[in-house]
């Protein structure tokens, strides 16, 4: 085949659409993003279908065709983009009688021109980066065959590239979900091209989906707010359609709303929008025109099982970490740290081998840090390590939650090895002071019952009748004046007094002093020095 | 005539623009779904009430402003037979500049007689501010246009940037320093120090222990890279820090003399939003960035 016609042009579309059908769910279940705004399969799949019903005599009003009915079905932030892709096609294509292998590829790199238009602050490593640098590959082909099979290899290696540009699929250990979607459609182009019969899936809605109404309780916070989409045909009687300039109706919406996608086609303006008051963005654009189409989905409330395809799925990630922490500040202080799972423990609670083998499993990589903070907890830990056998768990020697607490602000994945990373954390923590304030519960040497001590390792270094007093006992003791940082995780029994923090300023000018809410049972203080 | 413009993530308030006869283009940030202009919906920046925001855990969002706005700013400029010079934020860090390609190519095709010539300052905030007041300075100083282009040309790349910020969270958010620990989140106590790289780009190339160590840091890295800095601006930066940077202004006056004077500049609310309160940065004229 060495030219494109009308009748083949649908045929590619269809041929695309049906490939992806087959994927939609695969495709779905790479969505990164906690909520996602809608599935990406789906949307992808039901875009392109609406541009399958297209008819048309020549090959310039089958593509304009094509484009306008995926113009009308466009949904998501990737169905939208689609849809561009295929308007610019639709232009580049708008004075071809039959497609040769240049025309095509003039027309493919109109359909990338457009799509990075219609997105206000397009982001690398998404389904336009895919599509753009496939489109760059496959440019200078000597036939339509060579074409595709350029644009497929190249866009399937800028697929793989993806999680280098976008952090949020390295951590989900995925790669784009809407470039993947275009590869599976770049495919089915290609069967079509080679003359295999596409048949598009009869279903056009998807499987009805599992809508988890419980989801958004009457306690719940609007945390990703509605994800808004709308076809406003702007109106002779609100605006005059020649001169009127649709940036202004852009420009507002956004900088009142996010993942924003934009675009005019004639009298139609496609919005894709996320914001937490549809309301507001409907009435202001109103004002410029009436509404096609509308959707809106409380976002909270998308849900979806996962089972991906091997093919997109990144492998584990590299590398994990488990912590162990009680108290919900400390717990909170570690997962920001980057801990993968928190395992609750402490002195008085020392989690069974059992949970750490549940935390490995959970964490799901090559490579886990291990950080039991707690002298009693390392051997369990280490004893978790010696019996699991699905990856690599090194435990880290943090005795302390100080010593946990740096040496797992210090880890940097990059630095090397698994040895060379293990060594420089095991290094980290042994440059940590940690001491504790905790009450006595029965006399002992100088220390009455009821009293606080300050203890550091095992010894006892400091007394006093409240635990304020005990904590800059101890901090005199253990020598803060000679760290740069005094940080304390005040817990269940201690208060996060600016009278504790001013007390240990002013006698350790030097030092930078933090004071936290750690929420820790047993130690009403923790201080750790570094 | 030459019509210069600057815009506000350069730190320039409306009344330096004035002295040199720059005119501010406002670069806008959003806070509950309100965008705010600065310097066009507000007269005068109060850090103390945007930057608490940021602390109670508000976090703006910024966007990149239209062709149209462009237009608007630049076109009344040709329309007079004047040319401009925009001296702006990094190139690298946005893709607002993209919307101001196409505003000057389509008022170019409509004056083409008219000229516009652009100096990317390669960074944001005080390393901009710096550089505009530089180039100000020169046009001062009777500077002619090729002169003040050629001299960007080189020295631009002689301004170097060094930072720290107290909580990391912000620049997650907008991902725009390379070179982060991958796992680095909210570091208590450990300070990234951040330098705005060659390619206008903010880096991240090592962390300290405690505020202290981080001011030393910037301290030792003017004594490292600093060149001939006594007779260019010396400026401390700060995101609503004033005591901390007067502490590096006075470290800095320990450690070199006190024969050069030191400009303190507050950051703008724009760039703000992206690298949030309690931070510092000095910018000194260097070897190199």
């Amino acid at each position: 085949m060495d030219r494109i016609d009308a009748n083949l042009y649908l045929n590619l579309v269809r041929g695309g659409a049906a490939r992806l059908g087959l994927h939609r769910q695969e495709i779905n279940d790479l969505n990164v993003f906690p909520i996602p705004d809608g599935d990406t399969g789906d949307n992808m799949y039901m875009t392109i279908q609406a541009g399958c019903t297209a008819a048309g005599s020549t090959l310039p009003e089958v593509a304009k065709a094509v484009s306008a009915g995926m113009l009308m079905g466009a949904r998501g932030n990737s169905g939208v983009i689609l849809s561009r892709m295929f308007a610019g096609l639709a232009k580049g294509l708008a004075d071809v009688r039959e497609a040769d292998v240049k025309a095509f590829s003039r027309a493919m790199q109109a359909g990338v021109e457009e799509s990075y238009h219609a997105v206000s602050e397009p982001v690398e490593g998404t389904i336009l980066t895919v599509f753009r640098e496939g489109v760059a590959a496959a440019a200078g082909s000597k036939d339509l065959d060579e074409y595709f099979d350029l644009l497929i290899s190249a866009m399937d290696l800028s697929l793989q590239h993806t999680p280098e540009l976008l952090d949020v699929l390295k951590k989900a250990g995925v790669v784009d979900s809407g470039g993947a979607g275009l590869l599976y459609i770049a495919e089915g182009m290609r069967a079509a091209l080679h003359g295999e019969a596409a048949e598009v899936l009869e279903e056009a809605a998807p499987a009805a989906q599992h809508v988890d109404l419980d989801a958004f309780t009457e306690d719940s916070v609007l945390e990703f707010g509605y994800c808004t989409e709308f076809l406003l045909r702007l109106q002779r009687s609100k605006v005059d359609l020649d001169t009127f300039d649709e940036t202004v109706i852009a420009d507002w919406l956004a900088a009142h709303g996010e993942s924003l996608v934009f675009f005019r086609d004639g009298s139609i303006i496609k919005v894709h929008v996320h914001t937490h008051t549809p309301g507001e963005i409907l009435n202001h654009c109103q004002q410029y025109g009436e509404f096609l189409t509308i959707k809106v989905e409380n976002m909270t409330l998308q849900h979806h099982e996962n089972h991906m395809d091997e093919r997109f799925k990144k492998g584990r990630k590299a590398f994990g970490v488990v912590a162990v922490a009680s108290g919900a500040g400390l717990v909170d202080t570690f997962k920001e740290l980057g801990a993968d799972e928190v395992i609750e423990g402490g002195q008085t609670m020392n989690p069974p081998v059992k949970r750490f083998i549940d935390a490995f499993d959970a964490v799901d990589a090559e490579t886990v840090f291990v950080f039991p903070n707690n002298g009693n907890i390392l051997l369990t830990a280490r004893q978790a390590a010696d019996i699991y056998d699905k990856a690599d768990i090194r435990v880290i020697p943090a005795k302390t939650l100080g010593e946990g607490y740096y040496a797992l602000a210090n880890l940097d994945t990059e630095a090397g090895d698994a040895d060379a990373i293990e060594a420089a954390l095991a290094e980290a923590a042994g440059e940590v002071a940690t001491g504790l304030v905790s009450r006595a519960i029965r006399d002992s040497g100088n220390v009455r019952e009821g009293e606080y001590v300050g203890i550091a390792g095992k010894e006892i270094l400091a007394a006093g009748p409240a635990p304020e007093e005990a904590l800059l006992a101890l901090a005199d003791a253990m020598d803060a004046g000679s760290r740069d940082v005094i940080l304390v995780f005040a817990g269940e029994g201690g208060t996060r007094s600016e009278k504790v923090r001013e007390a240990l300023e002013k006698r350790y000018p030097r030092a930078e002093v933090i004071l936290q809410t750690g929420g820790q049972p047993v130690y009403e203080y923790i201080l750790v020095l570094f | 005539m030459l019509r210069l413009f600057t815009d506000t993530d350069t730190d320039i308030t409306p009344a330096v623009a004035a002295e040199y006869g720059y005119r501010l283009i406002s670069m806008p940030y959003s806070v509950d779904a309100k965008t705010v202009y600065p310097y066009v919906d507000f007269d005068e920046f109060e850090p103390r009430p945007f930057y608490d925001m940021l602390r109670s855990g508000v976090l703006p969002t910024t966007s990149a402003i239209s062709k149209e706005r462009y237009i608007e700013y630049f076109e009344p400029e040709f329309a007079a037979g004047n040319d401009i010079l925009y001296v702006h934020f990094s190139r690298a860090m946005t893709v607002t500049f993209n919307a101001m390609d196409e505003a000057v190519a389509e008022l170019k095709a409509k004056y083409p007689e008219r000229s516009f010539h652009e100096i990317d300052t390669k960074g944001i905030t005080t390393i901009s501010y710096t550089i505009v007041r530089e180039i100000g300075d020169l046009f001062k100083a009777g500077k002619t246009l090729e002169e003040v282009l050629e001299w960007a040309g080189t020295e631009v790349d002689k301004f170097a940037m060094y930072f720290f910020a107290d909580d990391l969270k912000f620049f997650r958010r907008s991902g725009r320093v390379s070179g982060l620990a991958a796992t680095m989140g909210t570091l208590i106590g450990i300070r990234p120090i951040i330098y705005m790289s060659q390619e206008g780009k903010m880096v991240s190339c090592g962390k300290e222990k405690g505020r202290l160590k981080a001011m030393e840091h910037l301290v030792q890295q003017v004594a490292d890279l600093g060149e001939d800095f006594k007779s260019h601006r010396f400026v401390i930066g700060h995101t609503d820090a004033p005591e901390l940077a007067q502490e590096v202004g006075k470290m800095i006056r320990e450690r070199f003399g006190d024969d050069f004077p030191i400009d303190y500049v507050v950051c703008n609310p724009t760039a703000g939003s992206h690298a949030g309160p309690n931070g510092v940065g000095v910018c000194f004229h260097a070897k190199h960035r």
